[in-house]
């Protein structure tokens, strides 16, 4: 018994630990999430020359707050015809697979919950464990849109898994680990080893110059390409416009959440946007120095020193981040929309080919440094 | 699922009428049900489509959901109390409604010659700002269609102008009841020239823009370039007309080929589908010459202003429109006039019968969108859901129209 | 699908168009900054606005209504001759009316005509009026015009039918007896809307002869402000005002509806259809 009550208060720290930083991060996405559809909707409003939300709270900064007490407040409806258990478990499915996500984000130094050595491995993984909540809400709603939704976000994410995970790859092979946190150290001042500017031996080494020009992006130039091909794919993975097919509004009304309300479908939402913040901080970490500052040390002016840092990492982490979201809300309200075949098109006949040709030349590069 | 079969057929029945019976469909075949409420139908619509995975295999319209038996309550108005029930038909096209009622009765009448210039150009002013309206709306919500929020926004943005300019003129911003039989409602309110000069300057860059962000787009282009080819014969065989035959690339406009009003006076362009991307007949094709429509009507309006600003329209003290109405609109015993107009739709027909009295005997309404919304499932047999959509959205049905 | 262009080609004319388009969103983006005024369409500076945010904040500003704007019926009772032809002309058949023929002198319009009937009742049903503006334009007297209040909307859908006449019941069973006894003929009511109420005490008999002293004059209140309902129609319930709450922060660039109500309409093209 006394052991046993030792190991249980053995154990009870770290796993109240891990709670807490689990429900760090959690109400993290869902402020994020409150401050995104903000975002959002002033981004959208601004660009068709409309003002947005105004009325709620100051400048409609609490219009959100009003809508997640809403949804909070609203009946939970089951569709009669639903097949309950799947379209209950749905949406937690969903946002559980985007939420795990975030275990292994690199927020600085010695911030990350799980310094896993298959980071990258896990996040594929499990942005792929996304589908089967999609899934379960297309069929588990028992509407065809909400079907017809499902199966085409199944094959789109599914599609788009390749070029992603293929400009994934180009990085990873130059960087030779699969360690998320590994991968952001090589692109800044503590990097081990020389990097010469744009990879090219000729040219100085900037390692001790850090910031911009030790990200990937400039290390190996041929990865700014990886980046646009990760970008687009990544679009397409989180389903939003202009690959926002699963949920079409003109045509399927609302896809596969079409049955959902209330919190469920709030759930969908935070999913929504924290899969987009996740899909831009794995962008940057891989390829835009991840929580590293851009500014590089200018002689005695060492900028990079003195914006390190892990207040300086989280910030410029979600920097990144953010412009990437705000890329996609700009994009969104750009473009219309692909059809399926087109998305396929784009999909297996532009991005895959140039993802295997970036694949070569980083496997060229690697195998020549 | 967790239910019997027979409680699913039982549901199954309930959503009759559909005309599709289920023991019809081969195993891969399935009916969705798109309306009456649907964020893409233009209105109450309600299309019953046979889909083979995102293979649209049949489509059929079901119509009905918004009528309101305008040719039997024209029987029963006199024929300027008809003109608020005109306007209420195509309500995104009201002054083209107005002027269609009106020239018909003036021509029942006979006196369709004698109506004073200045009323004409009037006319033909308000008609083109309202064919401009329509198109902008047309042109938006296809975008939005094809997935891109914002044009339509800017469509709206600019429409409301014109709403605007409306609202000046007659007092009302939706439903005009502003052009009269034998006249107006008013003359134009002093400055309303100026501002409308000023107004195609301003959205001329504005149609640019347009060009910009939607037109060329790649994106756009590839959803609407061949697809929903709509080929020159069964555009005729099935009575369409408007941009919706014009895309197909027949050179047929009712202002040149059957003029009414001043319009023989006016120079103008009669837009067609050219294939210029993808083939003449898509619906890229129809969704470009209802864009450069905008630009001929902007032209029209600029050589109404000449005439109203210096013209032979000029204003003049004693001008009064109302004064000009007959009072009351007796045509005579058995006489009967069918007369066609181009809507920003197609052509609007009314077919009207005089027994004499102060109300019609008899209308008829031939309305363009009914015509080209029937050529639907002859189009989309075959594309792919998403396609529908596009399709349902180039052809720019009026609910209010289709069913009157 | 895509074979028509080249692959490349393609590839090129894709990235070129979706990158004209985010130069052009962006632009807008940036506009944001700035805010078109909610002027009037004949302001001369209407089309010279900042491109930027165009929205216009409806509770707290609105665009003023032209002098034409065609929205909530208004009849100045005084005037009115019950001439009927307004309840002739409109096409919806929302306007009720019934006269009594007065055995008195009703004394003259304010432009001149002579009053030979009281007004028992006049209503115009706006849930059902079309605003087409018709029966404004038949009226002889132009004391049926349409204003430019345009939010007035309503919980109770019987609060839409707005009374205009200014007679009581009593007072309307009063002038009815007395003209019934003056002339052989009485006047009927002479037309019926589908909204009909039962006139109220049509059938019952008069308890007491009781005069009621009464001058041209509508009672204090009602002359003085024509926006108000009579209060005192049969039927009428009490329901909010909805005309304070639209028009509540006049602007300086915004011209307040009701204000400009409260003086006589201005009527800027006169009409008088000749009736033959
Ligand atoms: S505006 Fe038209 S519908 Fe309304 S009361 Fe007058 S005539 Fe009737
Ligand atoms: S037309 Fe004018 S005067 Fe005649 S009844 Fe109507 S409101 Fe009264």
């Amino acid at each position: 018994m006394g052991s046993g009550m030792e190991f249980f208060i053995a154990l009870l720290g770290p796993v109240l630990g891990v709670m807490f930083v689990a429900l760090l991060v959690a109400s993290f996405i869902a402020l994020y999430t409150l401050a995104a559809v903000y975002a959002e909707r002033k981004v959208s409003a601004f660009i068709q020359d409309r003002v947005g939300p105004l009325e709620t709270g100051p400048r409609g900064l609490l219009q959100t707050v009003a809508d997640i007490l809403k949804l909070l407040l609203k009946e939970d409806i089951v569709p009669r015809m639903a097949d309950k258990p799947l379209w209950v478990v749905a949406p937690f499915v969903v946002f559980s697979a985007v939420f795990v996500g975030y275990a292994v984000m690199p927020f600085g130094p010695e911030l990350v919950a799980a310094n896993l050595n298959v980071g990258v491995l896990f996040i594929t993984a499990f942005a792929a464990f996304e589908v089967a909540g999609l899934l379960l809400a297309g069929w588990g709603s028992n509407n065809k849109y909400a079907l017809y939704g499902a199966v085409r976000s199944v094959a789109q994410v599914i599609s788009y898994e390749i070029p992603a995970g293929l400009a994934v790859l180009s990085v990873v092979l130059l960087a030779g680990t699969l360690n998320l946190q590994e991968i952001v150290l090589q692109q800044g001042i503590g990097a081990s080893g020389p990097r010469h500017l744009f990879g090219l031996p000729f040219l100085p080494d900037v390692s001790a110059l850090g910031g911009l020009f030790t990200w990937n992006v400039l290390a190996y130039p041929h990865l700014l390409i990886a980046f646009a091909i990760y970008f687009i794919a990544s679009l397409a993975e989180v389903n939003r416009a202009p690959f926002d097919i699963p949920e079409a509004e003109s045509e399927l009304v609302a896809g596969y959440h079409t049955e959902y309300g209330g919190i469920k479908f709030a759930f969908f939402y935070l999913a929504e946007y924290g899969g987009m913040l996740l899909v831009g901080l794995i962008g940057a970490v891989l390829f835009l120095g991840g929580w590293h500052s851009p500014l590089p040390n200018l002689g005695p002016v060492r900028l990079a020193d003195w914006t390190t840092g892990p207040i300086w990492g989280i910030f410029w982490l979600l920097l990144k981040g953010f412009a990437a979201v705000f890329v996609h809300m700009w994009a969104r309200w750009t473009l219309p929309r692909l059809r399926v075949d087109q998305l396929m098109y784009l999909c297996w006949k532009v991005l895959t080919p140039f993802a295997v040709a970036m694949v070569v030349v980083s496997a060229f590069w690697a195998s020549w440094r | 699922m967790s239910t019997s079969p027979a409680a699913g057929a039982a549901r199954w029945a309930a959503s009759d009428p559909n005309r599709v019976r289920l023991k019809d469909l081969r195993t891969e075949e399935m009916v969705l049900n798109m309306g009456p409420q649907h964020p893409s139908t233009h209105g109450v619509l309600r299309l019953e489509v046979v889909t083979d995975g995102e293979i649209v295999i049949d489509v059929i319209p079901h119509l009905g959901y918004l009528h309101r038996c305008f040719e039997k309550h024209a029987e029963s108005l006199t024929y300027p109390q008809v003109i608020p029930y005109v306007d209420r038909m195509d309500y995104l096209a009201a002054m083209n409604n107005e002027l269609a009622w009106a020239v018909a009765v003036e021509r029942l009448l006979g006196i369709e010659e004698d109506i004073h210039p200045r009323v004409q150009y009037i006319r033909v002013l308000m008609a083109e700002l309202n064919r401009i309206a329509s198109h902008l709306v047309s042109i938006g919500t296809f975008g939005q269609d094809a997935g891109a929020v914002t044009p339509f926004l800017w469509c709206f943005r600019d429409r409301e102008h014109i709403l605007n300019l409306f609202e000046w003129a007659s007092g009302a911003r939706l439903l005009y009841n502003y052009i009269w039989i034998g006249g107006l409602m008013h003359d134009l309110p002093v400055g309303f020239e100026e501002r409308c000069r000023e107004f195609v300057q301003y959205f001329r860059p504005r149609v640019r823009e347009l060009n910009d962000l939607l037109t060329y787009n790649t994106i756009f282009v590839e959803r609407t370039a061949n697809v929903g080819v709509l080929p020159l014969e069964v555009a005729i065989n099935y009575g369409c007309s408007g941009p919706m035959l014009r895309g197909s690339g027949l050179r047929w406009d009712l202002r040149r080929d059957d003029p009414y009003l001043v319009y023989p006076d006016l120079e103008f362009d009669v837009c067609v589908g050219r294939g210029e991307v993808g083939t003449p007949g898509d619906c890229w094709n129809r969704y470009k010459v209802r864009a450069e429509e905008i630009e001929q009507s902007l032209r029209i309006i600029e050589q109404c202003l000449d005439q109203l600003q210096r013209g032979v329209a000029r204003r003049t003290a004693d001008f009064d429109p109302q004064k000009l109405c007959p009072p009351r609109v007796v045509p005579p015993r058995g006489a009967e006039v069918y007369a066609r107009f181009e809507n920003p739709r197609g052509e609007l027909g009314f077919y009207i019968l005089s027994d004499g009295t102060e109300k019609p005997f008899r209308v008829k309404a031939r309305s363009p969108s009914f015509s080209n919304l029937s050529v639907l499932p002859e189009i989309s047999r075959g594309a792919m859901l998403a396609d529908l959509i596009v399709i349902l959205g180039s052809v720019d049905i009026v609910l209010g129209e289709v069913d009157r | 699908m895509m074979a028509q262009r080249g692959y490349w080609a393609n590839l090129r004319t894709g990235l070129r168009t979706v990158w004209t388009g985010l130069r052009l969103t962006f632009r807008h983006l940036k506009q944001a900054r700035r805010r078109r005024a909610p002027v009037p369409i004949w302001d001369p500076s209407y089309f010279r606005q900042p491109d930027g945010q165009v929205t216009i904040r409806y509770p707290h500003e609105a665009i003023p209504v032209p002098d034409t704007g065609r929205y909530r019926l208004h009849n100045h009772i005084d005037d009115c001759i019950g001439c009927l032809k307004c309840a002739r002309v409109c096409p919806v058949d929302c306007i009720t009316i019934e006269t009594i023929k007065a055995v008195e002198d009703l004394g003259t319009t304010s432009n001149g005509q002579k009053k030979r009937l009281w007004i028992a009742r006049f209503d115009i049903d706006m849930a059902k009026c079309c605003y087409c503006g018709l029966c404004t334009m038949v009226c002889p007297t132009e004391c049926l015009t349409m204003t430019k209040v345009h939010d007035f909307s309503e919980f109770d859908r019987d609060n839409m039918v707005y009374h205009f006449a200014n007679l009581t019941p009593e007072e309307a069973e009063e002038k009815r007896r007395l003209a019934e006894a003056a002339a052989a003929r009485p006047t009927a009511p002479v037309r019926e809307g589908a909204s009909e109420k039962p006139a109220a005490g049509s059938g019952k008999p008069a308890f007491a002869p009781r005069a009621v002293p009464r001058g041209q004059s509508a009672p204090p209140g009602q002359a003085g402000a024509p926006a108000t309902r009579p209060a005192f129609a049969p039927g009428a319930v009490p329901g909010p005002e909805p005309e304070q709450s639209g028009e509540a922060e006049p602007k300086a660039e915004t011209s307040s509806p009701q204000a400009e109500e409260r003086k006589p309409t201005p009527r800027p093209f006169v009409f008088k259809r000749k009736e033959s």
